[in-house]
């Protein structure tokens, strides 16, 4: 569970985050709204790259803020980033190894946690592989795999499934989907992928304008005049 | 940007360990080494020995270099002043305590080591130009207290220098001879490129890289990046201090002279031409900056003459070989070895 209250972030003159309260508690919760509304920001609080002007953030009870953005990850926050982070010259297992690095896990633990993790994202062939050759979605696959390796309990994803086609977003559905049930994580998910986010949130939250305006079941929010306004505009602009 | 982490391949190829199964192939620098301490002895003569010695002692002050600037793409230009840091407190505790050498070679690496990690300060706010201008401050700084101190010769006080005081630092008892400190200066950095090896392919190679990728992933993913750069930087004080205990032990006494921070900004512009992403670009650099000279002295022609050369080199790496000269070589052998089996 996540309760976030009275959140806010402003970057000079722009309030990216405005008195945000909320609090999360489904397998998986949606982020959406339109660019710039504060969804990115707000993911940056919680990990810690961005320090808030006010509010709190507890999940299971623990006061994020007080932590670094490396403690939090090994308190068990992940996430991965809108432009993705594989490394190159890494190999695909070393590229998810590095999570595992300051956990306090026996070698033979390390082994099988790395081989869950390979087996969850379907990437067990390419272990050795060095991601320089990998396409996009492996690399994709490769960022999920460092976010679900080891014991994660929230885990952040910025618009993952940015740029794929109709049969990878479908692959990446089904894995999202399968997080909870996997490591019992909490995922939230940013996405403007309506339908993505309808299949596999139980829970969204409407961002604009560093406002949040409509949260709620999943179904229930997309119906929302509100939201749908939103979404016209956007699509006006 | 995306350009230069690729070149990072070259350096940490695993699939030497694990796809062709050629396990030796992670310990070519050490077979490299070995070869080159047993063999050499055997085939220069005595005055080429001593400029090799010195080559081998640069090679490992350029994989200091080299290490930084691959791993964290940091720029650092106090490395000699380094090297002239472990070598000041090798001398001390040799003159002070007559302890083996092996002792008075650690001591030197850890005092650099811990001055590597004063400089990892800075390191932790800045990057690239700035950076690079704080390291050649400090190696300046190093310059003017060392002229005023002075290395030790067997003197008295804290600083153990006398004028008149001349006390050899004793070589190991094992290498008393030119060639047999060769041979051990061989073996010392066989263990130092190991070192780096073991470090690049562990738990600091992995956070290393994703720090260079970006610090927020490398946060991201737990990697506390306070604690790698000054690790980062403590390894490379370390292998620079150990390579100044080394030139201590070969000449037996060093001379205050010899490391103004000039010599950093050089070793660095060589380590780049000799290529910082491959073990040899070290060797290469070191070559460059000691053997050139000494050929060209042997030539009859002014030592000097070398920076023409160097100057030359670093143009030709700039324009031509991103990768540095390493670079180019192993480029050349893969597309050789490619070529081999069709001709
Ligand atoms: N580091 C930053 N510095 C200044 N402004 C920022 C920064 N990060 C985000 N912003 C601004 O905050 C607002 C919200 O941005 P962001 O959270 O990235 O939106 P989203 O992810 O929803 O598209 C935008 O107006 C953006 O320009
Ligand atoms: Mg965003």
């Amino acid at each position: 569970m996540i309760a976030i209250e009275n959140l806010t972030v402003s970057f000079g003159g722009v309030t990216a985050l405005n008195a945000v309260t909320v609090t999360l508690d489904q397998p998986v919760c949606g982020i959406i709204g339109p660019n710039g509304a504060g969804k990115t920001t707000f993911l940056n609080v919680i990990s810690g790259f961005v320090v808030p002007q006010t509010g709190s953030i507890r999940a299971n009870d623990t006061n994020l803020l007080s932590m670094k953005p490396h403690e939090r990850a090994r308190w068990g926050l992940r996430r991965s980033f809108q432009k993705e982070q594989v490394v190159n010259e890494l190999t695909v297992e070393d590229n998810i190894r590095v999570v595992l690095d300051p956990l306090n896990l026996s070698g033979r633990e390390r082994r099988d946690v790395l081989d869950t993790a390979l087996d969850f994202v379907g990437l067990r062939g390419m272990r050795h592989a060095l991601a320089e050759g990998l396409n996009a979605f492996e690399r994709r696959m490769t960022e999920i795999a460092r976010c679900i390796a080891g014991r994660p309990r929230v885990i952040l994803l910025d618009e993952p499934g940015a740029g794929f086609s109709q049969g990878e977003v479908e692959k990446l559905r089904q894995i999202i989907s399968d997080i909870h049930g996997f490591n019992g994580a909490m995922v939230l998910l940013i996405d403007h992928d309506v339908d993505l986010i309808q299949a596999v949130c139980q829970e969204t939250i409407v961002l604009d304008f560093g406002s949040l305006i409509a949260v709620g079941e999943t179904a229930s929010v997309l119906t929302d005049p509100r939201v749908r306004a939103v979404y016209l505009g956007m699509e006006d602009a | 940007m995306q350009a230069a982490t690729k070149h990072l391949s070259g350096a940490v190829e695993p699939d030497a360990v694990s796809s062709t199964g050629f396990v030796l192939g992670r310990y070519v620098p050490q077979l490299f080494f070995t070869c080159a301490a047993i063999l050499l002895p055997f085939l220069v003569n005595a005055l080429w020995l001593k400029v090799l010695t010195a080559v081998a002692i640069y090679a490992l002050t350029a994989a200091s270099i080299a290490l930084l600037y691959r791993r964290l793409g940091l720029v650092s230009l106090a490395q000699v002043a380094l090297m002239g840091c472990g070598g000041w407190v090798a001398l001390r505790f040799a003159h002070a305590f007559g302890l083996p050498f092996e002792v008075n070679l650690m001591a030197g690496g850890i005092f650099a080591g811990l001055i590597g990690m004063i400089l990892a300060y800075p390191a932790l706010r800045m990057r690239g130009l700035y950076l690079a201008l704080i390291t050649l401050m400090a190696a300046g700084g190093f310059g003017i207290l060392i002229n005023v101190i002075q290395f030790p010769n067997g003197g008295g006080g804290l600083t153990g220098f006398e004028v008149r005081a001349i006390t050899y630092m004793p070589r190991p008892v094992i290498a008393i001879s030119d060639a047999a400190y060769f041979s051990y200066c061989m073996v010392v950095i066989a263990f130092g490129f190991l070192l780096i090896d073991v470090h690049e392919r562990g738990r600091a190679g992995r956070g290393w890289a994703l720090i260079r990728k970006s610090e927020a992933s490398a946060m991201a993913a737990g990697v506390n990046v306070t604690l790698y750069k000054v690790w980062g930087f403590a390894l490379s004080g370390f292998l620079a201090g150990v390579a100044g205990a080394l030139l201590a032990g070969n000449l037996q006494l060093l001379d205050a002279r010899s490391f103004p921070p000039a010599e950093s900004v050089m070793i660095f512009a060589l380590t780049v031409v000799g290529g910082a992403w491959h073990w040899y670009g070290a060797v290469i650099a070191a070559l460059l900056y000691r053997l050139v000279p000494a050929f060209l002295n042997d030539l009859g022609l002014d030592g000097n003459a070398a920076y023409i050369i160097f100057g030359l080199a670093l143009i030709h790496a700039l324009i031509t070989a991103p990768k540095g000269l390493a670079g180019q070589l192993s480029d050349g052998l893969k597309r050789l070895a490619r070529r081999g089996p069709n001709a």
